[in-house]
Formats: structure tokens, C-alpha cells, sequence
């Protein structure tokens, strides 16, 4: 087996794992029942979310090495501005942080939690009677992908560890070389600016606070989490800490816009599902 | 420059206010001035991935810059990408790279370099815009002058450049590869195990005894493993399998684009020179001989070869090659447009003259034996394919004011040579495969079954040292594109690679030792890491300035932090040339005979420094910044 056909299993492995505890612990037994009644007609019901993510993800895997070399022409070389306005920021996070342990956890946070962290939501606000919440997401990944890949094009930027080697160390690549066939399979070492692992994760967590009444146990987890990779994105080496600010804004951003594009729709759709649902949903509450 | 601006912006507004109390005259003439402002410089390299030994020499050049108060600007781009700014567009203040020959090389390849001739040029000849009238004396008189007179006039060459530093030698790395010897032997030790000689010296293990020979290591733990490279080896037949992180590879195949060529190995077997210099001897290669037959012309004979499509190689080809890397275009454009690549070599032929079908006459001037030998290492292309490719090069039909050809930037898919691999397939950015050229003179003729020698004179290979005979030992040659050094190194240790072939940083290196089935070979290369200079630009235009640069580079401290100890640092670009460099000029325990760097107990001495650069007129505010004028 070849090394990036292991670590997609394993990551797809782990990721199945995670989702299945999490789903029991916090969605729980009995949501999950329910949520199975009138799951087809949910899914029917995020199906223009779920294509402009679609769209768009099928445009930034055809698109991308397109773009690079149009971001290498055309972009605005901008590794010695990131590297002129934040200096060795990213080297003293490592200087003063680093160890076995912390590498250890932020590594597989990298990886594995981040893989968890954007499929998890989809299981869970999937589960929830009303799909408002899921076509939230699925738009604000979308605009994620999308600005992200634009910003990508107009700006050519290299990470800390390609700049700064010899105080930076490529903490990820030389622990766990195995991941690099998978990163570089879905990422290229000059799209840096912005942070895509940072604005997806902080969309998440932010998701995470803003259903804190659906799941209250997926708040502090989920918020936990992405701070974890938006921290593992410099620990690591890979971002610049403008790439994570310039994440948090992208983040912000497309829930903002994604709460602009998707009502909540309280009397569309299918108004007796929701209806129907609801109640039992807000009512799960007081058992947990 | 924003400060200027904004400077000026205040000085109006004084200025206007100055106005009405009657005292415009005074203010104009201090309003008039430009102000001085900080020193900006710009450093140019490739990204850690790309090459993890550069961005480190960058990185502490930008420092020491930094500390003596010049505003650096450390940019990071892809290989062609900064070779396209470097060489051919010129715009850049500082960058960070190596020479282009890896094999120790003969002083007439600075020829190229740095004679102030090819200043209007694009390429490898002269980039750094050097025209220093010393220097072009020097570079003409070794090639007039042989023997004792030569070699003072080499010395005289080193001297010369390295006063002047149109760049700053830092260091010949060492040519690090990690190999497996399960399929393949004879990784060289002492040169770069993989140049195209050292690809064509390699042996296959003999395909039965791969389980005893690869006993070496650790036979009695190596059990699973062996038996999996068995099999890889059974699938693969008889294919070298090599790793890389330059995927440049995998979509130019053209001899002369110069940005998309590092030392040119693959094109190299690709394409046949007259003459192949392996560092221990000139081999005749597509020449079965060459000699001087009057003062101002070579006559060479050509073997009996055929280009990768069938045509047979001729004459007519040689001439057609000289011509057309003296002017790429053929006369159609009306300025000439040289190759950017062997443009210090090409340009001794001044005519070339058809003799008969495997007989050609170049006029070359009188020069010195080797300086002639060095003029037949270009490569020869087949004119039916090139002499397509002079028109001016057009976008989509429009012709644009590039000042280039389609021969030089043209991709080259499908490239037709003459050399001892041909092309089978790429994939760009992921993998490329050559295939062995059984039409090769280098492949025996299957009557010949006896010791080689006898018909070293008369046969094919007449004049090929036996060291190349039957070569090369692999069917295919496969090379995979690999995200960093750290991955090519797990790919050999693993055995899906039997060596990798772009340079390794120190973070790599100690992988391999840890592999029971990797081994690191080093060579020596001549390929130099050096720091180039915008010459054409103030103040780099200084030779004192760029002597102060070249005194805050740290080459002992850079031998061991950049490149994990596997280094020499080096004052001369020929350093690793055998007997080359004269006492004056050569590495003396830990400093630089010329530019020694400002020292202060391992780190930089930050006020001897900027008294260097005052006692030399250049000055700085009171916030320490080195200011200048002009840029």
C-alpha cells in the first residue's frame, strides 16, 4: 500500500471512530432515533447547500494547479511582507512550546481532529429536525473554499517552515512523513495566506457556540478543537500567525454571510416535519 | 518608497506655511532635495522544500543585513520562478543559488559567467551584469595561454573575481544522496553520484543472488524486506528508481531553458555532446575525434549515431547546433537571441563548415586545448525538429516584444536526441520515465562477446572508456516528484526508490542512518552555493559595498548549521577544481583569505561592520539604519 493510501485509511478509520462516539455521547441514543424519521427528506432539503459546496470543491480540485501557476505569475509575492510584518513569531511559539508531548497531540489534532471537526457538524445539525443550521454550514464551508481559493490565487506566500528552517521546525513532516503524501496531495506549500485549516476550523467552533442549545456538549469540544488546530497551525510550523488572523476574519466572514444567504425559513419547507420534531428536540434538553 | 513621499507631503505643507512669511526661496532649496532614505535590498531564494540549505545561507545573510540597518526583504519562490527573475529578467537585488556544473570544472566556465561581452544578454552568461575590463583580460588570456602562464593566469582570474565579488562564493556542498544497493551498485564516492556519468558507471546486481548481495547490512533482520524488494524488483524489471523534490522534470525537456535546468543531468542523457568531460578524462562521445587543423579552425569526425526518431545524426547537424545557440532565431528576429544555457562555450565557434556527412569544420580562435575541448561539451541538436522553433515566440498567434524564440521557450515534449536514454512518458509534477536508447553506441553490438579493449580503437566505442561499455545498466530510468527531502529519504529507506536525487538538507541525513537499508553516499560537488549580486544596481554597483555583504556571510558557521557539516566553505568558484587555486585565494582553517567575516566570538560584530561601510562613505541615521540615494 502506498503511504498516502495508509494514512487516508487511517485518517478515514479514526474519523469514523471519533464520529461514532461523538455521536452517541452528544447527539445521544435517542435523538438519533428520532433523527432517522424524515432523514431523506432533510437531506432533499440541504440539497442546494450541499451542491454549491459541491461546485466548489469540485472547482478547487480541477482548478488548483491552474491557479497556482497563475498565482506564481500573476500573485502578489508576498512572503517577505508576512515575514517583514510578523518576524520570528512562529519560531518563538516553537522555541518556548515545543515538546514531545504537545507535539505528539497537535499533530494528530492537525490531521485527525481536523478531519472530525468539519465532518462531525454535518452528522450532528443533520440530525437535528430543522436543516437550517446544516445549510448554515455547508454555505459557510463553501465561501471558506471558495474565498479561500481566490485569496489563494492573488497572493504567493510560503510558510514559516519553508522560510525560516533552521528555527522552524517542520514538526508534522519530520515526525509523521507519512502525512506529508497526504497534505501535499491536497495542498500545494505556497497557498499559506489564508489559513484554510484555521477559517474552517474557527467556522466550526463558531458553529459549535451558536447551537450551544441544540448541543451543549459539542460547544466546549468543538470550540476546544479548533482552537487546538488553529494553535497546531503555527505549533507546527506550517502557518504564519498573519495566515491564522487573516483565518479568523475569513471564518467570521462566511458564517456572517452565511447567516445573510440561508434563513431560518421557521415556515417553509416542510412544516409539519418541523413542526413535528421540535418540540421533542428543544424537550431532549433538561435529560442531559 | 513610501517615506520619501510622505517626507515630502510635510515638507509642502511647511512649505506653504513657510510661503506666507516670505521665506519660499530658503525652503524650496531644502524642499527641493530628495532625502535620503533607509537601504532596501531584496534576497531571492528558493523555499526549504525546494532546497533546505539555501534559505538558510539567505536567512542568515538577512540578519547580519538587518543588524548592520538595511531593510531586507526575504522573498521565497519557486526554482523557476526565481530563475526566470534571476536570469533571464534581471530583476533582482540579491540572490541565493548554485552554479550550474556539478562535475569540478575548468576555469573557462566563469567565461561565460562573467565576461562583460554578454551584459545585454539573458541566461547564464554574465547575470550579474559584470564589466569590469580586469576581469574580461583575465578570462581571455587563460584561454590564449597554456600551461605554467595558464595557471598563473587562472590564479590571476580567481584573484581578480574574488576581490571584485560580482557573487560570494559560500560553500561546495557535498553531493548527498541516500541509496538502496539491493538492485543497483557503484555509487560513486568521489564526485556527484549522480551525474550522467555517475548514472551511466552504475551496475546492476546480478538478479539471482539479490537475496546474498544485499546480505551487506543486516541480513539476518533483513529477511521480509529483502524478499519485498524481490518482488518490486520483478515488477519493475530492470528500472532505476529515483526520487526527487524538482519537478521540473517532469515538463521541460529542453536543453537550453535555462530556468527549468539545474545542472542539466537528465537532458544530459538525452542529448549527446562531441565530447564528455567525467572529470577523469575528455571522452570522445558523439565525435569519434576531433583534432586542429590551422590556427583559427577544428575539424571534427563524427561517430555513426542515429537521433531517437531513426534520422541519422550528421554533420550538417553539428554545424546547425553552433549555429543556432549563437542565434537561436537563425536571423529572423532582428536582434540575435543566444541560448541562455553553454552560451560561454557555444560562442568559441564563430562558423561552422559541412564537410561531408560525418565531418564538420568549426572556426574556433586560437585557444588553448582545453578551452577547445570545452567548446564541443554543448549539446547537439537534431536540425529537423530545432530549425522549426526560430520564429519569434508568439501567445495564442500574437506576437509580444519577449526578445525570445520558440526554441527557448518551447517545453520540448517529445524530445528527440541522440543520447543514451530516450523519453517514454511524464505525468508534470508527479513523475517522468526514460527508457535505455538500444541504438546507443554505448550498447555492444551482440557479436562482440570478448573483453572490450581489443577494438578500443576501431569499433563503436572507439575511445569510450570500458567503464561506459554496454551502459546503462537499467532498462528504465523512473523518476517521482516527491513533496520534500524528508519524504525522498523515506521513499529510499523504504525501498519504493533505489536513490534520491535533489539535494538534502541537514533535517534528512540522519534519517538515513536509522534505515537498515539505506545508505548515504557522498561526493563532491562543484556546484557552489553562492550569494549573487545585481551589479547593474547602486549600491551594489560598489565593489567596496559588496565586499562589506561578503564579509557578514559566516561560510564556516553556514558549513555546519546549513549544511549539517557536509560542506566546504570556499572563496574561489574553483575550489573544487584540482589544483586550480593558488595560495592567495584559497580557504585558510576558518576564515576567508580575502573577506574575512566580521567575527565576534561566533556571532557578527555589528560595529566593525558599520565602521567598514562609513570608512567606505556610507552613512546612517541616528536609528542605525545604513541610508542610500538613488535606488
Amino acid at each position: 500500500m502506498t503511504p498516502f493510501l495508509s494514512v487516508l485509511t487511517s485518517v478515514v478509520a479514526w474519523v469514523a471512530a471519533m464520529s461514532a462516539v461523538a455521536s452517541a455521547v452528544v447527539i445521544g441514543p435517542a435523538r438519533l432515533r428520532a433523527a432517522w424519521g424524515g432523514l431523506r427528506e432533510r437531506i432533499w432539503d440541504v440539497r442546494q447547500a450541499a451542491a454549491v459546496l459541491g461546485v466548489v470543491l469540485i472547482a478547487s480540485a480541477v482548478g488548483r494547479l491552474w491557479l497556482l501557476d497563475i498565482s506564481r505569475l500573476f500573485g502578489l509575492q508576498a512572503t517577505a511582507i508576512i515575514y517583514g510584518l510578523e518576524g520570528g513569531f512562529v519560531a518563538w511559539v516553537q522555541a518556548t512550546f515545543v515538546t514531545p508531548e504537545l507535539t505528539a497531540y497537535f499533530s494528530r489534532v492537525y490531521v485527525y481532529g481536523y478531519a472530525f471537526l468539519l465532518l462531525f457538524p454535518v452528522v450532528a445539525y443533520l440530525a437535528l429536525p430543522r436543516t437550517t443550521a446544516l445549510r448554515r454550514l455547508l454555505v459557510a464551508y463553501a465561501l471558506n473554499y471558495g474565498i479561500g481559493l481566490v485569496v489563494y490565487t492573488l497572493v504567493f506566500a510560503h510558510g514559516p517552515r519553508n522560510v525560516m528552517p533552521e528555527m522552524v521546525t517542520p514538526l508534522l513532516f519530520a515526525n509523521h512523513p507519512d502525512v506529508m503524501s497526504l497534505t501535499s496531495e491536497v495542498n500545494v506549500n505556497s497557498n499559506v495566506f489564508p489559513s484554510l485549516h484555521t477559517s474552517l476550523s474557527v467556522t466550526v467552533g463558531t458553529f459549535a457556540v451558536l447551537t450551544r442549545e441544540e448541543y451543549p456538549r459539542w460547544t466546549p469540544v468543538g470550540v476546544w478543537l479548533a482552537l487546538s488546530v488553529v494553535i497546531a497551525t503555527m505549533y507546527l510550523g506550517i502557518h504564519w500567525l498573519t495566515d491564522v488572523v487573516a483565518g479568523f476574519a475569513l471564518a467570521f466572514g462566511s458564517v456572517f454571510l452565511a447567516h445573510r444567504f440561508v434563513d431560518s425559513r421557521s415556515d417553509a419547507a416542510e412544516p409539519s416535519d418541523d413542526a413535528d420534531e421540535a418540540p421533542p428536540g428543544s424537550e431532549a434538553r433538561p435529560d442531559d | 518608497m513610501p517615506r520619501p513621499i510622505s517626507r515630502r507631503a510635510t515638507l509642502a505643507g511647511l512649505g506653504l506655511a513657510a510661503a506666507s512669511g516670505g521665506c519660499l526661496g530658503r525652503t524650496e532649496n531644502i524642499a527641493g532635495r530628495d532625502p535620503h532614505s533607509q537601504l532596501t535590498l531584496e534576497i531571492n531564494t528558493t523555499p526549504a522544500d525546494d532546497d533546505p540549505s539555501g534559505i538558510r545561507i539567505a536567512r542568515q545573510l538577512e540578519e547580519y543585513l538587518t543588524a548592520v540597518g538595511v531593510d531586507v526583504r526575504l522573498n521565497t519562490l519557486g526554482r523557476t520562478d526565481l530563475w526566470r527573475k534571476v536570469l533571464i529578467n534581471q530583476n533582482f537585488d540579491l540572490y541565493v543559488g548554485q552554479f550550474v556544473e556539478t562535475e569540478p570544472f575548468d576555469a573557462d566556465a566563469l567565461y561565460g559567467v562573467s565576461h562583460s561581452k554578454f551584459i545585454a544578454e539573458s541566461g547564464w552568461q554574465n547575470p550579474h551584469g559584470l564589466t569590469e575590463i580586469a576581469v574580461d583580460d583575465a578570462l581571455d588570456r587563460q584561454r590564449r595561454v597554456s600551461g605554467d602562464e595558464r595557471t598563473d593566469a587562472v590564479g590571476t582570474l580567481q584573484e581578480t573575481l574574488c576581490e571584485l565579488q560580482p557573487f560570494s562564493v559560500v560553500a561546495f556542498p557535498d553531493a548527498l544522496t541516500a541509496v538502496r544497493e539491493n538492485r543497483f551498485e557503484g555509487w560513486t564516492e568521489d564526485r556527484q553520484p549522480l551525474s550522467v556519468s555517475g548514472l551511466l558507471e552504475l551496475d546492476a546486481v546480478a538478479d539471482g543472488s539479490g537475496g546474498d548481495d544485499s546480505g551487506t547490512g543486516g541480513s539476518t533482520d533483513g529477511n521480509a524486506t529483502i524478499e519485498d524488494a524481490a518482488d518490486e524488483a520483478d515488477a519493475d524489471g530492470g528500472t532505476l528508481r529515483l526520487v526527487t523534490t524538482d519537478d521540473r522534470i517532469t515538463e521541460n525537456w529542453n536543453p537550453i531553458a535555462v530556468e527549468y535546468r539545474k545542472y542539466g543531468t537528465f537532458t544530459g542523457l538525452l542529448y549527446d555532446p562531441l565530447v564528455r568531460d567525467d572529470g577523469e578524462s575528455v571522452v570522445p562521445w558523439l565525435a569519434a575525434g576531433w583534432k586542429r587543423v590551422d590556427d583559427d579552425a577544428v575539424e571534427v569526425s563524427l561517430r555513426d549515431a542515429r537521433w531517437h526518431d531513426g534520422e541519422p545524426v550528421t554533420a550538417t547537424d553539428v554545424a546547425f547546433t553552433y549555429r543556432f545557440l549563437r542565434d537561436t532565431s537563425l536571423g529572423s528576429v532582428e536582434t540575435p537571441v543566444p541560448t541562455p544555457r553553454f552560451r560561454g562555450r557555444s560562442a568559441l565557434a564563430d562558423d561552422e563548415q559541412v564537410l561531408d556527412d560525418a565531418t564538420v569544420r568549426l572556426t574556433v580562435p586560437d585557444v588553448n586545448e582545453t578551452v577547445v575541448a570545452r567548446a564541443l561539451q554543448v549539446p547537439i541538436l537534431p536540425k529537423h525538429v530545432w530549425s522549426e522553433r526560430t520564429e519569434a515566440a508568439t501567445i495564442a498567434g500574437f506576437e509580444f516584444d519577449f526578445e525570445t524564440t520558440e526554441a527557448v521557450i518551447s517545453n520540448n515534449p517529445d524530445p528527440v536526441g541522440s543520447g543514451p536514454l530516450r523519453f517514454v512518458e511524464a505525468e508534470a509534477g508527479e513523475s517522468v520515465v526514460f527508457e535505455r536508447n538500444p541504438d546507443h553506441f554505448l550498447v555492444h553490438p551482440a557479436s562482440d562477446a570478448g573483453p572490450a579493449d581489443s577494438d578500443e580503437t576501431t569499433g563503436p566505442q572507439a575511445g569510450v572508456p570500458s567503464r561506459y561499455h554496454g551502459k546503462p545498466a537499467f532498462d528504465r530510468l523512473r523518476l517521482e516528484v516527491l513533496p520534500s527531502d524528508i519524504s525522498a529519504v523515506e521513499s529510499v529507506s523504504e525501498g519504493r526508490a533505489d536513490a534520491t536525487v535533489s539535494n538534502l538538507g541537514p533535517a534528512s541525513v540522519p534519517l538515513i542512518g536509522r534505515s537498515a537499508d539505506a545508505r548515504l553516499v557522498s561526493g563532491r560537488s562543484a556546484a557552489f552555493y553562492h550569494v549573487g549580486y545585481n551589479v547593474r544596481r547602486s549600491p551594489l554597483s560598489n565593489p567596496r559595498f559588496r565586499s562589506v555583504i561578503a564579509r557578514l556571510i559566516d561560510k564556516s558557521a553556514l558549513v555546519d548549521d546549513a549544511f549539517g557539516g557536509y560542506a566546504r566553505p570556499a572563496a574561489s568558484p574553483l575550489a573544487a577544481s584540482p589544483n586550480a587555486v593558488p595560495d592567495s585565494v584559497a580557504w585558510n582553517g576558518d576564515t576567508d583569505p580575502i573577506h574575512p567575516f566580521f567575527d565576534d566570538e561566533g556571532s557578527l560584530d555589528v560595529e566593525a561592520a558599520k565602521a567598514t561601510l562609513r570608512d567606505i562613505g556610507y552613512r546612517f541615521d541616528d536609528e542605525g539604519r545604513l541610508l542610500s540615494r538613488g535606488q
